[in-house]
């Protein structure tokens, strides 16, 4: 049984002016002990695909359909709130991106731990504090104990990353979903907080979902990637693969675009234009207006993702077999 | 947090005895005087002597170094409106009814417009939040004599369930008590809404959502301390109703209230009765912010874990 | 030797009793870029401020083209106001959202009352093609551009008055990658048509490798290593901008190695120590405080001199 199961996934938001469609038909898998990355540019659904995974958008305005949405085999879609509340956090938790506002800046860091164990096991408040206590032990922050009495604006966004891992890993999840997980903190802290969720990972052999704009991020931490663009997978495959033969035009693009990669001071590769407006996407495949190799054919439909070799899948007409074997 | 307490309290006393000089030095620079009055005017020789009697030829710094010193003994003088009484005598009576019309107001105004605006925070863009939203509009921007008027028209002249006006016995309360509660009701729904919208669009509300927290839960422990600390800062200020009841609903409903001596000191140059009013409602000020600064701090553990600085 | 575009002596600033930036020395040549890369709380973005005379030093010197605007009323750095320009990283906020991208790109013109309102229109327009923007737009507001075209009108706003040094404070941050590379390409091209000086503050060290010709590393409001960017990215000597390096991630996934990862105390116990013999200058000797010496090729790191 696979942890996530996303099968033809559409989300899109009523606007006054519109509907905004943030994921158009994604589909993707997680085995246990699997690590996936989501990469992608804002605007691309790949926080919205995650977000929709775990019930977190109001709905409406969201408005989520699919053929197959589900967390280690629970169905969550037309389920009650009660029903979802007991999956989030115990079969699936997140981190998000800014440690500095993702906890109730009222009660002690403590408090927060203890108050997802309660919600998910019988355990007394005390029980619940002491685990608390190992959680943040885990996470290796010093003189945890102490920790625990105090109030988010009392650390500092790296010692705060850390305890949002370890309220996540509290209730044992299936799946960590970490939703740019370091786009807030300091270089040097990113790389250790990365390293962290690596280590964790390892250890406790759960899935994990890294959603990341960074490519970087991606080539340090998972196994496989999706890769994302105007609400639409454009390529999957193992990471190796993927930033050794792109094959997606985008994923080249994207790849040849960040800055920095050889020394010296030079002009950069970049992508035209600008990402598709998801109020009105283009019609055919989204990258076919800053496409180099487009035809008129992607124009007028969006090609549809395709097994182009072992484990790789691309939704790209242009792909020839002989670069896939390149 | 004792700290704290101190150096909040020492700036408003001092912010209180700025605010009696400008309050003084204000109702001094009104031309006129007590004693100027058209109807029947007095020879200048028994007007100088009513006026030395007074004091009030003193230079304005002696006049107020005097006010205060008594004040601080609680003798705010006799108003010249009346010499029989003392201020202090006449506030007291008249409080009574103020207090009591204002107490009541915001005991019922204040609860059903937290309610109110919570409940239209929680349904936001429904039916209930619309109608919230329009209560609490109207509330604000109908002046309070026209929900007086409506309320006497329809409770005491068509339907004469109540009795119009006057004071006397509790039935006589409703209607004003109710155009007053009108106000409180209406700021407390708008600030409710707001700060709950606020609290529940913050990212820590879904991070609470996903790590499997129920919605009740989220609501009443997280929601609900998050939005009251803005909200204490309008809250507590808003109690010094109470002191002054409402000058429009206690002439509205000929309630012997403190308002109509505001307007007649006022007239009458009555400078005891005008500085007294004006002290009184000054302290309430004072001491209500002091209040909700303490308050806001002790739900606030940024001010109250590092004290006010960071 | 002709004067630096900008040039700050000995510069600081202190809030509280906090020195945000101490004693900080940092040339910009012209015709250059200098990157100024360090993390939240090394005083990058207040060196910034402070060289633009939009923050009051406590102290030091700030130099455009030679000349000392330190002793200077507000009054009388409006002239100088038009050689000094800026960049900033959230170009939503620094747009009036109420006025229209001509209006935006114009309004320094208009300040130094600068060309008729006719002349001032056209220069906008022309501007908003010389950034990559269509004329047209001149009419627009900046809420219906993406992130990238703002920061592209941004750029416009400060280029216009034709000043000879421009601060951008982390400019691509908030930028997509796709589009990063358009602003850090737009931004080298400026530079070399209007021969302008850019000093570019980022903690973005991928971007700082491929725009800059020299790299200036702060650690809590100290310079703690300056060198011509290669040299910092292959030789780096502060074990600070060692550890910064080695944080990047690697875009390649064979690459991936387990970090050790360095405290703050174990960064100033690794300060590296010089004999006065080995510096290209001569240092005061035997001060147990550390202080930026200069190695060979321009290369100056914070290190403690023996004698």
């Amino acid at each position: 049984m696979r942890l996530v199961e996303i099968e033809d996934l559409h989300v899109s938001f009523s606007q006054h002016d519109g509907l905004v469609q943030a994921v158009r038909g994604v589909s993707f898998g997680l085995d246990s002990g699997e690590s996936l990355g989501i990469v992608g540019e804002s605007g691309s659904g790949k926080s919205v695909t995650c977000a929709a995974l775990l019930r977190l958008l109001r709905e409406p305005p969201a408005k989520i359909t699919a053929k197959t949405l589900s967390l280690s085999g629970h169905s969550v879609l037309g389920i009650s709130n009660r029903a979802i509340s007991t999956l989030r956090g115990r079969v699936a938790a997140m981190v998000f991106q800014d440690p500095m506002t993702s906890l109730d800046p009222v009660f002690t860091i403590g408090h927060q731990i203890a108050e997802t164990i309660l919600a998910h096991r019988k355990v007394t408040k005390r029980e619940a504090l002491a685990q608390a206590v190992e959680l943040l032990r885990r996470v290796e922050i010093k003189n945890p104990g102490a920790v625990t009495n105090y109030y988010p604006h009392q650390l500092s966004g790296g010692m705060l990353q850390r305890a949002m891992i370890a309220m996540a890993l509290s209730c044992e999840p299936d799946v960590l979903i970490a939703d740019e997980p370091t786009t807030a903190l300091d270089v040097t802290i990113q790389a250790q907080i990365l390293q962290l969720i690596k280590d964790i990972q390892a250890e406790t052999g759960m899935g994990l979902i890294m959603i990341t704009h960074d490519l970087g991020v991606i080539a340090e931490t998972v196994d496989r990637v999706v890769v994302m663009y105007g609400g639409k997978v454009m390529e999957t495959g193992p990471v190796e693969a993927i930033f050794s033969a792109p094959l997606h035009p985008y994923t080249r693009a994207l790849l040849n675009s960040v800055p920095g990669q050889t020394a010296g001071k030079q002009r950069l590769v970049e992508i035209a234009g600008s990402s598709p407006n998801p109020s009105h996407p283009p019609a055919g495949c989204p990258f076919h207006p800053r496409c180099p190799l487009a035809v008129a054919e992607c124009r007028q439909t969006a090609p549809p993702l395709e097994t182009k070799a072992a484990g790789r899948q691309a939704a790209c007409i242009r792909v020839a077999a002989e670069m896939v074997a390149a | 947090m004792t700290g704290f307490i101190i150096r909040r309290t020492l700036s408003m006393l001092v912010t209180f005895i700025v605010v009696s000089i400008v309050i003084f030095l204000m109702m001094h620079s009104i031309p006129g005087g007590p004693f100027d009055g058209n109807e029947m005017p007095l020879p200048d020789n028994i007007r100088d002597r009513l006026m030395a009697q007074l004091g009030l030829d003193q230079p304005l710094y002696v006049q107020y170094l005097r006010y205060m010193w008594g004040a601080l003994h609680f003798d705010f003088g006799v108003p010249y409106q009346s010499p029989g009484e003392t201020v202090m005598g006449l506030v007291a009576h008249a409080w009574v009814p103020s207090l009591v019309l204002g107490g009541s107001g915001i005991i019922i105004g204040a609860p059903i417009g937290i309610l109110l605006g919570m409940a239209a925070a929680l349904n936001r863009n429904s039916w209930i939040d619309y109608v919230a939203s329009a209560l609490a509009t109207l509330g604000l921007t109908i002046p309070v004599f026209v929900t007086s008027t409506l309320l006497i028209l329809v409770f005491a002249v068509w339907l004469h369930w109540l009795p119009a006006s006057g004071w006397g016995e509790p039935k006589r309360w409703i209607l004003p008590i109710l155009a007053y509660a009108a106000v409180p009701l209406a700021t407390y729904a708008r600030y409710a809404r707001s700060a709950m919208l606020d609290t529940l669009n913050k990212p820590f509300v879904t991070v609470l959502r996903a790590k499997g927290l129920s919605e009740r839960r989220i609501i009443f422990q997280h929601v609900l301390r998050n939005s009251a600390i803005p909200m204490v800062t309008v809250f507590l200020p808003m109690f010094v109703g109470i002191a002054t009841g409402s000058i429009f609903v206690e002439a509205m409903f000929r309630v012997p209230g403190l308002g109509a001596y505001f307007v007649s000191s006022i007239e009458k140059r009555d400078y005891p009765l005008e500085m007294a009013l004006m002290l009184l409602i000054s302290m309430l000020f004072c001491i209500s912010y002091l209040l909700s600064d303490i308050l806001y701090a002790l739900l606030n553990p940024r001010i109250r874990v590092d004290g006010s600085r960071r | 030797m002709t004067a630096a575009a900008l040039e700050l002596r000995q510069v600081t600033k202190r809030f509280g009793d906090q020195a945000a930036v101490d004693r900080v020395d940092l040339v910009v040549p012209h015709n250059k870029v200098v990157a100024l890369v360090g993390e939240s709380g090394s005083g990058k973005t207040t060196t910034g401020l402070l060289a633009l005379r939009l923050l009051a030093a406590n102290g030091g010197q700030i130099l455009l083209d030679g000349q000392d605007l330190t002793p200077l009323s507000q009054k009388a750095l409006k002239p100088f106001r038009r050689q000094m320009q800026v960049v900033f990283q959230d170009s939503y906020a620094s747009l009036d959202p109420m006025m229209t991208l001509g209006e935006i790109i114009a309004e320094p013109l208009g300040i130094h009352g600068l060309f008729t309102a006719a002349e001032r229109r056209d220069q906008a327009r022309r501007w908003l093609e010389k950034v990559g923007l269509d004329a047209g737009y001149a009419t627009r507001y900046p809420h219906e551009l993406s992130g990238g075209q703002r920061q592209r009108v941004a750029v416009a706003r400060a280029l216009i008055l034709g000043p000879s040094v421009l601060v951008a404070d982390e400019p691509t941050s908030a930028l997509d990658v796709s589009v990063k590379a358009q602003i850090v390409n737009l931004l080298q091209d400026l530079q070399a048509d209007m021969g302008l000086s850019i000093l570019f503050i980022s903690h973005d060290l991928s971007v700082v490798r491929s725009l800059a010709d020299e790299v200036v590393v702060m650690l809590r409001g100290r310079v703690v290593e300056r060198a011509p960017t290669d040299m910092i990215f292959a030789g780096a000597r502060h074990p600070y901008t060692r550890a910064l390096l080695d944080a990047v991630p690697v875009l390649d996934p064979k690459a991936r190695r387990r970090r050790s990862f360095m405290s703050a105390e174990e960064i100033s116990a690794r300060t590296p120590r010089y004999r006065a013999a080995e510096l290209e200058t001569q240092p005061l000797v035997d001060t147990a405080e550390p202080q930026l010496v200069a190695l060979a090729g321009s290369h100056f790191v914070e290190a403690i001199v023996t004698g």
